[in-house]
């Protein structure tokens, strides 16, 4: 029996797991934000409290959700865009999909039972961080190889992001987690790294974990599926070129600005403000060749909810990348750091960025991989959308009033020079902000659950005729 | 037989990752690391076992079509 061109199976997967933890890491994040709101919600049981949730919710958000819809995206886009299926037989990608799954329930399962290597968005301890290593390696190995087996003489931009993405975050993910356990046969483990150096190392992986995962991957992902959505060529293919080699050139510096008025050289801290700043370049330049790419067809905003999705993401990508470089300057930080402004800046980018154009895609594959004639509702998409985006608003809001509040309340002084207020009526204060944060996070796990109603009727649905096949003669998105 | 090289060299290193998961579990110093063991143990041969079945699917749906 003749093989199919391209496997199928292994992106179905992958889009499925991407739902699926989407929906744990909205459900854990309002839990997390309803204990801060009320810390009774602790309940006093240790494998639920927020020092132990958090980095479950991290986790499942970036590495599960974020993960899994770029392993599905990469995998479509990369064998589309070249023509060929995955290098490395089926045996290969199903085990980069159930290894990386394997890891993402390991990861959360050692955070609830108290183990850490207590470093943000490098949580794992060292076995669990071997494992990644394994799996990503692997990844590596059937994206490149199918790179390189391509049919077509072209490897289109899309496929670049991808690539800038997996290899960055396998340099970021062993530098960051060079570890000396105290026994093969002990999680516990300590950084080779210590003080000063270790703090410079975690914000280097840190904020590229930001600038390769959270930011190159999901480009890859724009640059496919707002083409194909549209059907209309990328505004400026140039403009791509440009803006990969510019943003990997500059994000890689930009970790410094995590550390202001801190034990860092002020020279480090410097460069990684200027780097931040200049950001502000690539990063709308490729927000622009995105948007600029709906020229003719913004009409299809109107009737196509996932395209809707993806550009709304191109916007917020624009808007979280120019608030991050304002809050890089060491003053503005001075203000920001440490304050829920972070939390708010963080969830603009992850929730109006990563996930709608997560959502955008996948709203666009799902009838495209089981040959279905279309979303089973076009309504309940658009509801999605409203919801999402209010809740968005509400979260984003909320955070950056009860921020910049905080950081006003620390630094006020009284006409003696104390401290005007305690640290303890600052929580106070922020307390109604913290419950709309809640109500904005319940909004956007509400449309979720109406887009995994949608997508479990559209995939269950009779029809059988798939209509996004291209229209002769117009080429986009490198196919 | 009829194989795919990636079944096997993909299976064989499964195989090995499941070993050294019984060797961490057997000697743990903690739950994390037994947990693991056990976990990365039970993870290989479900893997395995879902790599063979997978050939003997194929080989079924070649005979028959």
């Amino acid at each position: 029996m003749a093989e199919p061109l391209y496997n199928e199976a292994v992106v179905k997967k992958c889009i499925i797991a991407a739902v699926f933890w989407a929906v744990v890491a909205f459900l854990v994040g309002v839990w997390l934000a309803t204990e801060l709101a009320w810390p009774q919600f602790n309940l006093g049981l240790s494998f639920i409290n927020f020092g132990r949730l958090r980095p479950v919710h991290t986790s499942a958000a970036i590495f599960a959700f974020g993960g899994s819809a770029l392993l599905g995206t990469s995998f479509h886009v990369v064998q589309r865009t070249c023509r060929a299926r995955l290098f490395g037989g089926d045996a290969l990608a199903d085990f980069v999909f159930w290894g990386y799954q394997f890891f993402i329930v390991m990861a959360a399962l050692s955070y609830v039972m108290g183990f850490s290597q207590s470093q943000e968005y490098a949580e794992p301890e060292w076995h669990l961080d071997l494992w990644l290593t394994i799996v990503w390696v692997a990844y590596a190995v059937v994206f490149v190889g199918t790179l390189m087996k391509r049919e077509e003489p072209h490897i289109y931009v899309a496929n670049w992001f991808y690539l800038a993405f997996i290899l960055t975050i396998a340099v970021l993910h062993i530098g960051n987690n060079l570890a000396v356990p105290i026994s093969v046969f002990s999680a516990k483990s300590y950084s080779v790294a210590s003080g000063v150096q270790n703090a410079m190392i975690q914000w280097w992986y840190g904020h590229n974990a930001v600038g390769f995962f959270l930011t190159a991957g999901f480009l890859g992902m724009m640059y496919y599926f707002i083409p194909k959505a549209a059907n209309r060529p990328i505004y400026s293919y140039r403009l791509s070129v440009v803006h990969f080699w510019s943003l990997v050139f500059m994000y890689i510096w930009a970790g410094p600005h995590h550390l202001h008025w801190t034990a860092l050289p002020d020279w480090t801290q410097t460069l990684g403000m200027v780097f931040s700043i200049m950001l502000w370049m690539p990063s709308w330049g490729g927000m622009i060749n995105g948007l600029m790419t709906l020229s003719g067809a913004w009409d299809k905003l109107r009737t196509d909810p996932g395209l809707r999705f993806s550009v709304t993401a191109v916007g917020f990508y624009g808007m979280s990348t120019f608030e991050g470089p304002v809050m890089s300057i060491r003053d503005v930080n001075a203000l920001s750091h440490y304050t829920d402004w972070t939390i708010g800046h963080v969830h603009s980018g992850a929730l109006g960025w990563v996930a709608f154009i997560s959502f955008g895609a996948i709203y666009y594959l799902v009838p495209v991989l089981w040959k279905r004639s279309g979303l089973y509702s076009h309504r309940l998409a658009s509801w999605h959308y409203w919801i999402a985006t209010l809740g968005i608003v509400f979260y984003i809001t909320s955070m950056w009033v009860a921020g910049i509040m905080q950081g006003l309340m620390w630094r006020a002084y009284d006409a003696f020079g104390f401290l005007q207020y305690s640290f303890a009526e600052s929580v106070l204060a922020v307390h109604p902000y913290y419950v709309i944060r809640m109500l904005g996070g319940l909004m956007f796990l509400t449309g979720a659950l109406l887009m995994v109603y949608n997508l479990i009727q559209t995939v269950r649905s009779r029809s059988t005729e798939p209509v996004f096949a291209l229209p002769g003669a117009l080429a986009v998105a490198g196919e | 037989m009829d194989f795919e090289p990636s079944d096997l060299i993909v299976g064989l290193l499964m195989a090995a990752l499941g070993l050294i998961g019984l060797i961490l579990a057997s000697g743990a110093m903690d739950s994390e690391m037994y947990v693991f063991g056990l976990s990365l143990f039970g993870f290989a041969c479900v893997f395995d076992f879902g790599l063979l079945r997978r050939h003997f699917d194929r080989l079924e749906a070649n005979r028959h079509g």
